[in-house]
Parts: C-alpha cells; structure tokens; sequence
C-alpha cells in the first residue's frame, strides 16, 4: 500500500490465515451462524474481540452472553428441583423477515443478498425506530461521543457518528477477505460456526439437522440467519 | 340534514376506502426495500506490521496472540490460531484479547516513580532511571553490607511463563547473592500429594489427552473458569462419548456442564477418594498386577519402626537401596532392586497379609507388605463414613466408584479447589491411589493430573539462570511473610539476619500474598521495597522505589506451558511504552552498578543470543528442544520433542523406567530422593509422616478448625479462582469490568444469608481472626450452605473498605512440607481455602 | 343559565381591551425566553448526542416521543370533536368550533416538532424525502401528520375567512365578503368535516401503529392500540378545548352558554367511560391466562408502576367520571374544566405507562440485561430500566411547550374565533 501500509490479512503467515478461512459455499451463500450452547462456556471471548475488531466504545456491546440461570454465570433452580446453567451469545441475528427493514424511515437498514442486515450508519437519522422493532434487543444507539479504555482509536474498521443506531455486521469487511467473523475466529471452545446456510451438506445444515438446531424467538416470524444447537441431555451417575 | 347525513355517508365511505388502501401497503413490496442491495463496504483498515507473539499470565494458557499495530500503536489483540496441529486452535480467552487496555490504561506505569509521602500512601514523584537505578544499588549494597545480600528477598511470579526475563531475577540473584523467593509452592499451586507420591513436581497429561478419555472426574477443577484455551478437549471427549463428572462445593460453571455435580462438604475432599479406593477394591475391580509392577504396594514394612525392610537386612549381600516383597510362590522373601519397575521374573508378590521375615541380625518380624497397611486405612473409609465427612449420598460415592473404574481410560483432574488445602497433599494421595489401583496411569485419557500453575520448566535453563555455575539462593516466599518455622527444613537458606529488602516484580504479592497483615508486619522491617510493574497496583503503593515494566507486547522472552507441548517466543509488536523497560535491561543496570565486572561478563547478553543458549542446551539428540531453531520461533509455535500426546509417567509404565522423571531445573537425585523405593510410594516412612498419622493416605478436618472453632467461626471461605482475571491481573480492564460491574461479591447459600437478614447486593463484613473485608452480598444457590465463596483477585481499592481478602487467609505451614526441600518441589504449599469465617451485614455507621 | 356575558362579534378589535396590554408583552417575553432556553437546551444536546437525555438502549424512546404521541391525539380528539360537532349537526357546539380547529393545529404542528430533538442526527431529517421507506409506519405517520397539518390550517383558514374579509385583514387572502361566497363556505364546511373526520381518525390510528405492529413489544402488539388511541385522543382533545374554552372566555374572546359546558363535560365523560372500557379489555385479556405474553401488562400492576397505574385509572379516569357523571356538577364550569384538566394528564400518564412500560423490560431479559449504552459506574448491562427524563429533556419540551403558546396567543390576537350562531 502507499504510506508502507498492509491489509490485515495480508499481514496474517499462512497458518493463522487458514484458521479464518470460510470454507466451502454454495453458489449464492446464504450466510449464517450456529451457535453451539453446549460448548458455549460463557467467556466473552467472542463479545470482547468484536468490541476490539469494531472499536466498540465503552457502554457499548454488539454481541453479549447471557446467562440461562439466576444471574450472571450463576444457575437457577428448574422445576424439580435441579440447578441448571447455560450460556446464550446474542447478537443480530440477520433475519431473512426483519423487523428493522421494515421500520428504518430512511432504509438505512437493509438487505444484503448474501442474507446479511446492513446499517447504513452515514444515512441513518437516529430515530431508533429500528431498535423499538429488534424483538432480540441487539441494536446499539451512539447516545454519546465514544469513550475508550486507549487513548487511540482501535480496531478494524472505522468509528461510526454520533447519534446513529449500529449493530453486529457479520465482520463484513473480514467477509469480504475470505476471513470468518471476528467472533468465530475467536472462540475458544468451538461454539461458533459460520457458512453457507444455503449448502444443503454444509457445516452448518449437517449440525442443524443433526443437533436439531432452533431458531430464537421463532414464535415472532423474523427467520434468523443464526442458529442455536441446544445443549445435551445429560446422563447421571 | 338528511344532505349532510349522504354527505357523511359518502365522506365515510370514501375514508374507509382509503383505510382499506391504506392498510394493503405493508403487503405491496416496493422496489428498493425489500429487494436486496450489494453496496461496497469499506475494508478492514490497513496496518503496519501484524507481530506474533505469546500471552503469558500465570495462567497455564501460554496462547498465541497476533498484535496488529497501526501509527505504532496496537490496536487489536487476537489469537495466532497457528498451532501445527489445529486441534489446539484457537487457543486464547478473553482477558488476553482486551489486553490493550492493559497496555495502554490509565494504570499504567510509564516512568519511574520514588516515593515521597509514607508507604503505603501511594505519594510519589516521576524520577529518571539513573536516579532510582542508583537509588536501589546504593540501598542493596546498604543492606548488603549491614545484614547480607541474602537478605534481600526478590520476588517474581513462575517463571514458566517467561524463561528469560524472569530469568534474569535467578540470573541476577545467583550473582549477588539475593535470596530468590519461590510461587509454585506460594501460590498453593505445588501439588504436594505429586511429590510425595510420585516423586515430582508434579506432572500432568496436556490438556489434548483430555479428548481421550472415556469419563472425566473433576475434582475442584474448574475448567470451564480457568482452562478457558483448553476446555474445548473435555467438550472433544464428552462428544466421543464421555461422561463428566464434578466435584465442588459449588454449583460452578464446570459443574453446569457435568453429566453430574457431587456437592461435597469443603476440605473432605480425601475422604471421598479414600471411600472411592476402597469400593474400587471391594467391587474387585482393581489392578492388582499394575499395582505390584509400579507402586510399593509389595514392599514389606516392618510395623513397630515404620520402616522398610531393605535388602541387605535380609540378604547377604543385599544392596541398602534395595527393597524386600513377599514372594507367595517360593513362600520367601524376594529381593526387589530399585533400576527397574516390575516384578522379577517368577515372583507372586504378596500385596496382603503378614509375613514372618528373618533378618541378617537373627531376628524375625512380622512383616506387612505397604499396601497391607494402606488397606488398613481404607477399611474405615466405608461409604456410609465417607458420606458423614463429605455430605454427600453414600449411594453416590459407590456409582461414582463403579463408574470411574467401569471404563477405560478414566482419567482424574484435580483443581486447586481440592489443592489449596493444607492436608492438599492428602486428597492427592488419595485420588493418586484412586488412578493407581485402576491402572490409569501413564496411559493416554487417564492420568492423575493436577492442573495449578504455570510452573513448568521445561527446557535447561541453566545456560541462563545460573551463570557461570552459580545458582541463586531459592527460600520459599512463605517464610518472607511469616518468617521461619521450628519446622523448617535445614537446607532452607533463610538469611541469619533475616528480611530487610523486597525486590517484588511482576507480582502484586501485597494483595496476593497470604495473611496480609502478617506480611505487613515483615513489610515494616524492610529498609528497602522496590517494586517492578506496569500497573498502579496496590503493590506499586507500598513501594519506595518503582520501575515501569514492559509488557509480553514490548520485550522478548520464550515461554512454555505443562498444558500443551509448544515452544514460543513473545516478540515486541511496539516501542516500550513510556519509559518502561524489560527486567533483563533493568537487571543489566543494576548489576552495572553494584558488580560491573559481573556486568559485563554476564549481562551483556541480548534476549535472543539468551534464547539460542538455552535452545542449544537442550539441543542434543532426544533432548526437548532437538532441532529447535531462533527462526522457526520466530514464525510460530514449534513442538517440544515430548510424548504425542504428551502424557505423564509414560516412560516409567511403558518401559519400566523407575519413578521420578527429572523435573527441571533440579537435578534428578534431588526429587528421587523423594520416592526412595523408585517407585509410586503410597505408604512413606519418613519419621514426621508415622508421627502425624499420615504414613499412608489419610483423612484429616481442615487445618484452620484449630484456630478458629467451627462454632464460632460456621462459615468456609472459599476463594477460587475467576475467569475475569488471572489471580489479580485485569481486575482493572473497563471491559472486563463492564460485564462483571466491577464490585467483589461474596456468594452466598440462601439459607445463611436468611439466618443473617442479608440479601442479594447488602455490604457484609466477612472476618476471622486475622483479619476482615467488606464486599457485597450475593445470595446464590451455587453455594452450599456452610461456605462463602469470595473470588480471589480483586485489589484492595474495589472492595468497600479497601482491604482485600487476604487478610483472611491462613500462612500456616504443613510440617509434612518441611520433610524435604527443593525449591517449588518439596515445599509449603499455601493452604488457601483452609479458611474459617463468620459474615454479617456491614453497618453503615462505621464506615 | 347562559352567561350573563356579552356576546362579541367578530368585529371587535383584534387587541380587545379586556387583555392587559403590559400583562400580554410580559406573557409573550416570558414564552421568548422559554424558548430561547429550550433552543440552546437543544443546541446543547445536538453538540452531545442524547446522551444528554435519560433515554438509553433499554428505553430508547422517552420524554419527546411521549409528547408527540400526546399532541397528535390532542390535535385529532380536538378535531374529531368540531368535524363530528359539524357532520352530526350539533350546532350547541358552533361556538367552539374554530378554537377547537385551532386547537387541532397548533397540536399537532408541536407534535412535529417535538420529532426534531428526538433525532439522533436532525440535519439528515432531508433523507426521510430522499429515501422514504413506504413499509414504515413512521413514513406513513410523517406523510399523514403533514397533510393532516396542512389540512387542519387550512379548516381554520376556511372557518376565518370570512370574518377575516369582513375586517378587511389580509389574512383572507382575497377572500370575497359577497353573499354566494358566504352560501358556499357552509358547503366546503361541510366537505372539509367530512374530510377531516377520518383524517384525523387515520392520523392517531397511523400514530398508534407505529407502535402496535410491532411484534417485539408484547405490550404493544394488540389491534386495540389504535381503538385506544382514538379513545385517549378524544379524552385528552376534547378536554383541552374544554379548558382553552373556558380561558378564552374569561379573557372576552369566546362567548358560549354554561350549557355547552354542560353537553361538552357530558360528552367527555363519555369518552373517559370508552376509554376505560378499552383499557379493562386489553387487561383482562391480556392477564387473564397468565401466560407469558401478559407479563408486560402484570408488571403494571405491581412494583414501581402500580402507582402510575392507580394515577392513571383513579385520577385519570375515575374522578373526572365520576365528577362528570353528576349532572349537577356539569352544570359548574369550574367542575367541569377541573375534570377535564385531570383527564388531559390522566391521558399522559397513560401514554407513558405504555411507552415506558412497553420498553423497560426487553423481550430476552437473561442476565446480564442489555448494554446500557453508555459509559457505567459498574456493569454496564441492565435487566431493565427506569427512565427519567433530564433537565435538558424538559427544558426542550418546555421550549417546544413555549412555542405552542405563542403561537396560540398570536392566533388568539389575531384571529376571530367566535362562530357566530347564525349568519
């Protein structure tokens, strides 16, 4: 590049580059994610180094782990007495029907045909009428000029204004290289996996089919582009 | 009127007609919003260079972390995900990927400071490196003279996770003599129950193994917390078919994975193994040839000395270091040499019984094989005994046994919940035992493995730490903060003149030190404390003098872990910060100072030429780092010659090759000197183990129930170890602390904060004899009743009264850690949760 | 019995001499500078971002949005009531009928405004013309609430001009004072009420829908939103024009007997009844299987909101029916603008127990909660929250509040507002 500099993946040595590469994919990709909760071990790793790669400002979080339990990391009493723990990872979660295409006054927010949900954060207005129509609570407003632990900005991608709505972008511009989002790459237990939704013998099809993947909040209709694999039965002593 | 009703009318129907069109809108699709739009999107911003290098906590994780650095600065930290074999990738946790802040926060340290109001006050002033270089070499040499350079305690965190800087603090200390402190055995991390048993440090399966076992017994183990780069292989195993189970005093995060959660009472964790060994035994599903073979169950002890027969007591000719079995084929004794495991040829070694042995003297004793006497023990240990101690269901204890010894390979992962003890040695023996009697030892998804510290060294040192064949005098920290036992093993080099300088680095042992206030009785003794940090911790504080330090992102060092079996090197991705500096320059300046002709001759290395030295000593063939080249480090992680996978004891059960394998960096007389017989040692005839009770694996209450009465004091403080932090480091990163809120917690078992009138969020006093803190209520049904837990960790100014939980914790130390010494081998084992507490709400009034 | 008051024609002068002249420049030097606050209250936050204002991630739509959904149905219950007043030829209610337009444009001119501050970035306000989505409500609540505006003023225009030509004010805009064009007005009269109608009847139900499509909202996402709408507008319009009635009364520039109070109190107090009934049947059935999706409504019932909702059931709609309902008390003016004045802020209160109790617990409430969104002492995620507005908040509304009046007073000055009862 002209002033010395590289395209971060042009920096990576091969072996760290093949970890991120997406893998096979149909003709027309439908992108999604599946989201092991048996391996999801409720570490942040994947909600930290999205704030790291997007240079997420303080009060701000794209991706979160919640806790299936009492609080956070700590279980809850079921019905008959056991106690019981999971983990959840919520981010957007591109839904093929979205609430927030519909509402976005200005369609700021939109449809991708690789299935993603962009946010066009140089026409957004900030009316926030799309965050009102997230049934899963996953868009952020820039309420207040961004605030960092580091003096500099950080991260990959540049800082969005004041007073527009953003969210998870399924690292679009690690897509746009051939790299997994930052999320995937980072998962330490192997709870996160990324492809081809529309590749019938796909990794992801193959875990849906075989783990009997859900949908979040399927009762609402907004046919997410994110999968979870529940976790397994458990068998006692 | 009737005109204006047809108007309305009319009017009416016309508004419904618009309604009606009005309300079919939703359904057209207009082009352009539905349909799908291929905008550009910018690309990733360019940067200047993306460096390779590794993260290295006190964690065991030792992960490969890729710094991207833009306009000179890193603006992203993400793991290297380049292990050859990608099964270990990614490798990393959270806590490495937000350690940019870190780096670049509002506590770091960027240049030096001296302190100019009382210790303690945190007052300093910003001073140049020549002023306080010449301050600490005028105070050592001071001290030096006055009371001797060995009383100068310097003390750093394992150097496992750094070889080369941390190793310039033995490097220094062997040349002037400074007393080098120890971590292993500080942190409570030294397994004691390894190297009574087996003769080591310790030695664990690497976490890979984890996918090949068939059932998983977790003992205080919390992976799901703190083996965060490894904890994927557990989930590998359970997928091929495993069954996992936890054993904790808490519901923890691990436990919530576990296919079942034992609940067992705190410090009875023994209890439980004996209770396991000795249904093992009674369900017949023992391996009688494996115990012969390896351990010194056959060896005869003669009762009334508590000493083993040796051969040249019975035979003529006899060697002293051999040992004597009953053979039941010939009805003889049979002499059992120590240079090969096994059984001799044609031998039935007898495990039971009582044997009459005629000695060389002429006289005859009723001689018991070792394992007779461990029988013994384990007779008591019915499960219904076993279930008053523990708490836990008898019926249980029995399926637990019945599973563990139903598969194979089983293997045992003990924790420092069952470690941080003090009688931790005696759930390892117990739980040692447990894998012995079932043959899973040295075999690939068994193992009885303790995973602590990252202690490990695993290539020769020497060429670094002790120059020119010096070694630095090692004392075990412990006795810095508590000063000397009755106990203490000679061989110990507490200084004559005691404790009057602390050169702490890299550690924040103020806040993590055991029994605070003790320490700070030892603290006010000192004429000089200087302390080498990149964070304004608590520490920092009570220094006179500090040096700003360079983090794993701005030095080079190389670096190893027992959990997996790479080599790697940690490279600057970016100039030091501030004025910071490595402790290798630092210790190159002091020794200028202090020994200039030292300086020259030994410390005008550069890490690099350090690191081919060390490669080089371990280069010859079959050595660990046969083939290892600078370079190839430089590119990525490069495998250790060790075991695929790489497994404990591997050689030992394969080949017969005698107990213990060499842990570096002591030399293998000094840890088998341990396991005399050469084998796995179950009963221990050392005078102090029979006159404790605890020749054979045994069961006793908690330490700390003799200074505070379980009456008075009801309660057990428990204090893990957080995913949030690694001991005390990130407890001040601001994302960390977003999602966490950045208060300490004390968890708390609903039917105790009840009897207290405490709910969720109420400050409580937590105290006991030594000390108190004030946290915030949790009411949680992850407790049992009859424990607390406080995660260990936080500093002091984020508690409600800026103490920290430390106060609390015990520095008493187990005589039966005192039998040997090797530095971080055979030493006192920090008992942390060995801890009894009472909690009530904090009254406002006071403060 | 009618007032003892004197008729005023429409040919007095514009500054009648009943009005303090000093009192009136304090009045508007007061409005002026109110404004001039809420401008720099604004101008303040346009530098910060909303971070100045109490909305965050969780409640991500406050004080601003709470008012223009108060002032649209403010504006269409005060035009409902004149164009109903005219469709079902109630002539008792002619005398109020311009006040009651007038009230209707002022109202919902605020209610557009008070969108503006709400925006994250109000310069890019021009993308809502260039990039129109035409499947969101808001375009469709923005596209009616200018039409409606535009429609509303001109029902003023058209109910003025005449008297407006007979002064010889320009303000006629060239209307003729000849006999055919007074015929005519009576016609366009009638074509505009029933325009008007159910302009306003599809501006609040539009405004409504904004929030009741959304299937992310459980409190929101039920077909009587808009009924409830229209109820809430018709209380709180229609209780407005009451009060401002009654002011302009006893300022002399609305002349009217004590029996249209009466009627007008009578009529309020049936609105209250409707609304009540809505509100009874969307708890009832929202509650009645105690399942999930009646969650949002139980929590009105207990905790931090149950004394919202006791204000917003007994004081706002309780009280003012049962003064209404006594016809001897309707026959107090004073009685009935008192009722009337706890209806309008009963129906605020309404309108934010919905928006903020439709916000305070997100559909996925799982530990942690949602990030806050901006930097927090502590954890910077919330289960829930409690919005209250900040000073900058209500120091805009107040600005925006001030506007209205002066606007309202100028009108008053300006304008002829007595119909007459006969030509």
């Amino acid at each position: 590049m002209a002033d010395g500099k590289v395209a971060p993946v042009d920096a990576l040595s091969p072996a760290s580059k093949a970890w991120g590469e997406i893998g096979p994919r149909s003709a027309a990709p439908h992108w999604g994610m599946v989201v092991d909760q048996e391996r999801c071990i409720g570490c942040w790793s994947c909600a930290v180094i999205c704030k790291s790669e997007n240079d997420i400002p303080l009060g701000m979080w794209w991706n979160r782990i919640l806790t299936e339990g009492d609080s956070l990391d700590q279980p809850e009493v079921v019905r008959g007495g056991a106690l019981e723990m999971q983990w959840l990872p919520l981010a957007c979660q591109h839904c093929e029907n979205a609430p927030c295409v519909k509402v976005c006054p200005v369609q700021a927010t939109y449809h991708r045909s690789d299935g993603l949900v962009m946010q066009d954060t140089d026409r957004c207005i900030g009316c926030r009428y799309c965050m009102i129509a997230c049934p899963y609570g996953v868009r952020n407003m820039n309420w207040g000029a961004p605030d960092r632990p580091t003096p500099h900005e950080t991260g990959m991608v540049g800082a969005r204004p004041l007073g527009t709505v953003e969210k998870c972008t399924m690292c679009v511009q690690r897509l746009a290289e051939d790299q997994v989002p930052a999320c995937v790459w980072s998962c330490p237990a192997g709870a996160r996996v990324f492809g081809d939704l529309n590749d019938p013998e796909g990794r992801l099809a193959t875990l849906i089919r075989e783990r009997e993947g859900y949908e979040l909040l399927e009762e609402a209709g907004t046919k997410p582009s994110v999968r979870y694999l529940p976790p397994r039965r458990r068998s006692p002593l | 009127m009737g005109t204006d009703r047809r108007t309305f009318l009319k009017g009416a129907a016309g508004a419904a007609a618009a309604v009606g069109v009005g309300s079919l809108l939703p359904l057209i699709d207009p082009p352009g919003v539905k349909a799908a739009r291929d905008y550009d999107v910018p690309a990733s911003l360019p940067v200047d260079r993306v460096v390779r290098t590794t993260c290295s906590p006190n964690c065991t994780g030792s992960c490969g972390q890729l710094a991207f650095v833009r306009d000179g600065l890193i603006v992203k930290v993400q793991q290297a995900a380049d292990y050859p074999d990608a099964v270990y990738n990614p490798r990393g946790c959270m806590k490495g990927l937000c350690y940019l802040n870190q780096i670049y926060g509002e506590d770091r340290i960027t240049t030096p400071l001296v302190r100019t109001g009382e210790r303690g006050s945190g007052e300093f002033r910003e001073a140049t490196w020549d002023e306080v270089l010449d301050q600490i070499a005028t105070g050592f040499k001071a001290i030096g003279e006055r009371w001797g350079w060995d009383s100068i305690h310097v003390f750093g965190q394992v150097p496992g996770s750094g070889y080369i800087q941390k190793g310039a603090n033995y490097r220094a200390s062997a040349l002037l003599g400074l007393s080098h402190g120890t971590s292993f055995d500080f942190n409570g991390d030294l397994p004691m129950g390894m190297p009574i048993t087996f003769g080591v440090q310790n030695a664990e399966h690497e976490a890979k193994d984890w996918a090949n076992s068939r059932f998983l017994l977790l003992l205080g183990a919390n992976p799901v917390e703190t083996r965060i780069p490894d904890v994927h292989f557990l989930f590998d195993a359970i997928e091929r078919g495993a069954r996992m189970v936890v054993v904790d005093p808490s519901f923890s995060p691990t436990a919530a994975k576990a296919d079942a959660h034992l609940r067992i009472r705190p410090g009875s964790d023994a209890a439980l193994g004996l209770a396991l060994c000795r249904q093992v035994i009674e369900d017949g599903a023992w391996d009688q040839a494996f115990m012969a073979a390896y351990t010194d169950a056959m060896l005869l002890v003669e009762p009334d000395s508590g000493l083993r027969l040796r051969a040249s007591d019975v035979f003529p000719g006899g060697a002293e270091t051999n040992f004597v079995a009953w053979d039941t084929t010939s009805d003889r004794p049979a002499e059992i040499g120590i240079e090969r495991l096994g059984v001799p040829a044609g031998v039935a070694a007898a495990l039971e019984g009582t044997f009459e042995v005629g000695l060389l003297s002429g006289a005859t004793v009723a001689a018991v094989p070792g394992f007779e006497l461990v029988r013994r023990e384990l007779q008591r240990w019915t499960p219904e005994r076993a279930a008053e101690v523990t708490g836990l269901d008898p019926d249980a204890i029995v399926r637990l046994a019945r599973a563990y010894s139903g598969v194979k390979p089983a293997a045992i992962l003990m924790g420092g919940g069952s470690n941080h003890w003090y009688h931790g040695d005696l759930t390892g023996r117990a739980f040692a035992l447990l894998a012995a009697l079932t043959g899973n030892i040295g075999r690939s998804g068994g193992g009885f493995s303790v995973y602590v510290g990252q202690y490990k060294v695993r290539v020769d040192t020497s060429s670094w730490w002790s120059p020119g064949g010096a070694k630095a005098h090692v004392v075990p920290s412990i006795y810095f903060v508590r000063g000397r036992t009755e106990t203490m093993h000679p061989d110990v080099p507490y200084p004559e003149q005691g404790w009057h300088g602390l050169f702490c680095t890299f550690a924040n042992m103020f806040v993590q030190a055991m029994d605070v206030n003790r320490l700070h009785e030892t603290l006010a003794g000192l004429d000089l404390i200087v302390v080498v940090d990149h964070q304004m911790t608590e520490t920092v504080k009570w220094a006179d003098v500090v040096l700003p330090a360079t983090t794993w992102y701005e030095k080079t060092d190389l670096t190893a872990t027992p959990l997996h079996p790479f080599l790697q090197l940690q490279q600057p991705a970016i100039d030091p910060v501030g004025e910071s500096r490595s402790e290798v320059w630092i210790w190159h300046e002091l020794m200028k100072r202090i020994d200039p002709a030292a300086a020259a001759e030994f410390f005008e290395v550069d890490e690099d030429a350090a690191i081919e030295a060390i490669l080089e000593s371990g280069g010859a063939a079959g050595g660990p780092t046969e083939g290892i080249t600078l370079d190839a480090l430089k590119q990525g992680p490069v495998r250790l010659n060790v075991p695929d996978p790489d497994v404990a004891f591997k050689a030992q059960i394969e080949d017969l090759v005698p107990f213990p394998p060499r842990s570096l960096p002591a030399p293998l007389e000094a840890t088998a000197a341990f396991v005399p017989t050469g084998r796995i040692e179950f009963y221990k005839e050392e005078q102090r183990f029979r006159e404790l009770g605890e020749a054979v694996p045994t069961w006793k209450p908690p330490f700390d129930d003799e200074t505070h009465d379980p009456g008075a004091w009801p309660l057990t403080l428990l204090t893990p170890h957080s995913k949030w932090r690694i001991h005390s480091s990130y407890a001040n990163n601001a994302w960390l602390s977003e999602i966490h809120g950045g208060r300490p917690e004390v968890f708390i078992a609903p039917a105790d904060a009840e009897a207290r009138g405490i709910e969720t969020g109420d400050q409580i006093r937590v105290w006991n004899t030594r000390g108190e803190v004030v946290a915030w209520a949790h009411v949680s049904e992850s407790e049992q009743p009859g424990s607390v837990t406080l995660y260990e960790g936080w500093w002091p100014r984020q508690f409600a009264r800026g103490k920290g939980v430390n106060e609390l914790t015990s520095s008493a130390v187990n005589p039966i850690h005192e039998v040997h010494y090797v530095a971080n081998m055979w030493a006192p084992s920090t008992g942390w949760k060995d801890c009894r507490c009472q909690v009530e709400k904090a009254g406002t009034a006071d403060g | 019995m009618s007032s003892a008051a004197p008729p005023i024609t429409s040919d007095a002068p514009s500054l009648a001499g009943r009005v303090d002249r000093r009192a009136l420049y304090a009045w508007i030097a007061l409005l002026l500078a109110v404004m001039g606050i809420g401008a720099a209250a604004f101008l303040y936050q346009f530098a910060n971002g909303l971070a100045v204002t109490g909305m965050r991630n969780i409640v991500m739509w406050g004080q601003y949005i709470l008012f223009f959904m108060f002032f649209v149905g403010l504006s269409a219950g005060g035009l409902i009531v004149a164009s109903a007043g005219r469709l079902f030829g109630v002539g008792a209610f002619k005398p109020i009928t311009r006040l009651a337009v007038l009230e209707a444009t002022i109202a919902v001119i605020l209610a557009a405004t008070f969108i503006l501050p709400d925006l994250g970035r109000p310069e890019r306000i021009i993308n809502i013309l260039l990039y129109f989505n035409p499947t969101s409500p808001m375009i469709w609540d923005i596209a009616i609430v200018f039409v409606y505006m535009a429609m509303s003023a001109f029902y003023v225009w058209l109910y003025c001009r005449a008297d407006l030509a007979r002064r010889g004010s320009w303000l006629a805009l060239g209307t003729g004072t000849s006999e055919r064009t007074m015929a005519r007005e009576e016609r366009v009269k009638s074509v505009m009420a029933w325009v008007a109608l159910p302009a306003a009847i599809m501006l609040h139900s539009i405004t409504a829908w904004i929030f009741g499509l959304q299937i992310s909202r459980g409190f929101w996402y039920s077909s009587i939103m808009a009924p409830m709408f229209i109820a809430s507008a018709l209380v709180s319009g229609l209780g407005l024009v009451i009060v401002l009635a009654l002011i302009l009364r006893r300022l002399g520039r609305l002349a009217f007997p004590d029996s249209l109070v009466a009627m007008l109190g009578g009529l309020l107090g049936a609105f209250i009844a409707v609304e009540a009934f809505l509100l009874l049947a969307e708890y009832l059935t929202a509650l009645y299987p105690g399942a999930p999706e009646g969650e949002a409504a139980a929590r009105m019932l207990s905790g931090p909101y149950l004394p919202l909702f006791v204000f917003e059931v007994v004081v706002g709609l309780l009280i003012p029916f049962l003064i209404l309902s006594q016809r001897r008390l309707r026959t107090s003016p004073v009685w009935v603008a008192t009722a009337a004045a706890i209806g309008i802020f009963g129906i605020f209160v309404h309108r934010l127990n919905l928006v903020l109790n439709g916000l305070s617990y997100p559909n996925i409430d799982l530990p942690p909660g949602l990030p806050v969104g901006t930097p927090q002492v502590g954890s910077s995620f919330s289960v829930y929250t409690w919005y209250v507005p900040t000073l900058v908040e209500w120091l805009i509304v107040a600005g925006i509040l001030a506007f209205g009046a002066l606007l309202f007073t100028a009108a008053v000055a300006f304008l002829p507002l007595q119909e007459p009862d006969a030509h």
